[in-house]
């Protein structure tokens, strides 16, 4: 074993691949956000307000290359998510450049919240978020199954209980 | 005892002395352009102390009525706070579930010599239970009586009031001296930022640019305002050792005094700012839960000391590290080197910090993890394994070109994070795998 992130892929549930569309549409949403205030100098222009040319090109083409940059790594993202219940702890894990870990032992719980926003519904995929007393070591696992999130959260409420320190 | 009683008189004007201040301010916003002989002669003179006056009275009614209201009774089992006159609040708290009570002192309260007890209540319940204000002595007997209570002792009653609060026989453990304060606090660098500051500031006035120092102004008050709160902080600041934990007092302006039960430290940094190093001057903060103002504010346990008096606090609030020569773990955790076991930053982490990187360490022992990180700062967290509320391995795209990884350790209570920076990859990767094991072990 040479870090944790290589002996994942086998003994880490993946999140549902549906969370990519989510992901997508997010991704459209946000990225239309940003390029309409990068567009600003634009649209000032065409109404005849002095912009200068530098200002009217760079913005634009920054977002646009980032959020390509971004569309890149997206599938690779959701892949990258995963869980693994095991004995006395949960661990989750996420990222593709920055790889993050985070362990909560079941009896550091303090409550669990299975929630989810439109878009999530629509591919009926929910998102857990599991709670301790410290608000740095909060652990999310998004884009799960409706149902599978809700057998999640059964589980650990009964880990929590079983397992109080 | 055991029946309703009302809290000192002047209470409501403690709470509420900013709205006589701003009838005061408004007066003279808009009188602004008269002058004192105006103020007071003719009808002008009739009108404004009648309408002072009524104004006047509306706050003094006001008062009185918030007064009438705020009644507090202390039985056997119970301490209840009632108040309010248009939304009635009824607070209580079991005295069994007491942990710990503070006594603050706003400035206002302490000009007229009340102070307000605070209750640590150990139910769950989030918000404080306050009683303000009482006479500064009657708030000492009553935290007295009630703590007694709390520890299933039956108080005695005892009708004299004005018998100076007994001196608890504590054993000091730390005291810091206004000059030593002083010092530290000028050795901050935002201290020295602000006077810099102040004198670039200074120099451009006198050359004439009043724009520009405009624009800086704003920036000083904010660094005086964080001297203003370090110095109303710490001032006076002494901490004792108790049966359970420490006391702490201190404050400038608005004193407190504090109780930390050793078992609601959750963890604990030693830090060193970059001169103090040079002094060998340390700050002790700790994560408690249910202790102090804020949910996500560090206590301050030691403003400033040397590495005596760090130890003697260190001996209250954790007094086993699990280390044979604990003192020198102890100084070797808060300074620098690889001795006693500490494992730091591998050679190849000089790249990502040149300053940081033999610095840098950790120390797992039987019931705790040490970690040491900074440059010019730096600092020491102890975090016990018992209180670890969560770990977090992570590794950066330059970490993994360089095989390295870090941990974090998180605990409640506050924001001090034991940080583990820039390890080995396959160090941290074991850390991360037994630790996992030893923070589930009872």
């Amino acid at each position: 074993m040479k870090t944790p992130m290589e002996s994942l892929p086998n003994n880490f549930t993946a999140v549902d691949p549906d969370y990519f569309k989510v992901k997508l549409v997010n991704w459209s949403i946000q990225s239309s956000c940003y390029l309409l205030v990068a567009l600003l100098p634009l649209i000032l222009r065409l109404f005849g307000l002095p912009a200068p040319w530098w200002l009217v090109i760079v913005p634009p083409v920054l977002v646009i290359g980032i959020a390509l940059l971004v569309l890149r790594i997206l599938r690779r993202q959701v892949r990258a998510l995963g869980y693994q219940e095991r004995t006395e702890d949960l661990v989750v894990r996420s990222g593709v450049l920055w790889r993050k870990q985070l362990v909560i032992p079941y009896g550091r719980m303090q409550y669990v919240e299975v929630t989810s926003g439109p878009v999530e519904r629509r591919y009926g995929l929910c998102k857990l978020t599991l709670n301790t007393a410290a608000g740095a070591a909060t652990a999310v696992i998004p884009g799960l199954r409706a149902e599978t999130g809700e057998e999640l959260r059964e589980r650990l409420v009964a880990a929590g209980e079983a397992n109080q320190l | 005892m055991n029946q309703w009683q009302r809290v000192h008189p002047a209470s409501p004007f403690v709470h509420g002395w900013l709205a006589i201040v701003g009838l005061l301010w408004v007066y003279w916003q808009n009188t602004d352009e008269l002058s004192w002989a105006d103020r007071f002669s003719g009808s002008r003179l009739t009108w404004t102390v009648a309408i002072g006056s009524a104004a006047l009275l509306l706050v003094l009614i006001f008062y009185a009525l918030s007064w009438y209201f705020t009644r507090y009774k202390i039985s056997e089992t119970h301490v209840y706070v009632n108040s309010g006159m248009i939304f009635r609040s009824q607070k209580q708290a079991r005295i069994d579930k007491v942990q710990g009570i503070d006594i603050a002192q706003p400035l206002v309260a302490r000009l007229l010599g009340l102070a307000e007890l605070r209750f640590d209540v150990a139910d769950g319940s989030a918000s404080v239970m306050r009683l303000s204000f009482l006479r500064k002595a009657h708030a000492h007997q009553l935290r007295t009586e009630i703590l007694a209570l709390a520890q299933g002792e039956v108080a005695a009653p005892s009708e004299d009031v004005e018998q100076p609060p007994a001196a608890e026989p504590v054993p000091l453990m730390a005291k810091v001296p206004a000059g030593r304060l002083l010092a530290s606090l000028l050795l901050r660098v935002p201290t020295i930022i602000g006077l810099l500051g102040a004198l670039s500031v200074g120099i451009v006035s006198i050359t004439g640019n009043g724009a520009f120092v405009a624009g800086l102004l704003p920036i000083l008050l904010g660094f005086g305002g964080w001297f203003y709160k370090e110095l109303n902080n710490s001032w006076n600041f002494s901490a004792s050792a108790t049966d359970t934990g420490l006391r702490i007092s201190h404050g400038l302006a608005d004193t407190k005094q504090q109780s930390l039960p050793a078992g609601r430290v959750q963890s604990i940094q030693v830090s060193s700012p970059a001169f103090w190093r040079l002094l060998g001057w340390y700050r002790v903060e700790v994560n408690a839960l249910g202790v102090g103002d804020e949910e996500f504010s560090n206590l301050l346990v030691l403003p400033v000391g040397d590495f005596n008096a760090v130890t003697q606090v260190m001996g209250i609030l954790l007094p086993d590290l699990s280390a044979e020569n604990q003192r020198e773990v102890l100084l070797t955790a808060i300074t620098t080197g690889t001795t006693h076991g500490f494992i730091n930053s591998p050679v190849r982490a000089k790249t990502l910090s040149p300053g940081a990187w033999k610095h840098q360490a950790f120390l797992a022992t039987q019931n705790c993890v040490i970690t040491r990180f900074g440059w010019l700062s730096r600092s020491a967290a102890f975090v016990p394994h018992n209180r670890i509320q969560g770990m977090g391995w992570q590794q950066g795209p330059w970490e993994r070109r360089h095989d390295l990884a870090g941990v974090r350790l998180y605990s409640a209570g506050g924001t001090i994070i034991g940080y583990l920076h820039q390890l080995d990859a396959s160090v941290a990767s074991e850390f991360f795998a037994v630790q996992a094991k030893r923070q589930v072990e009872r």
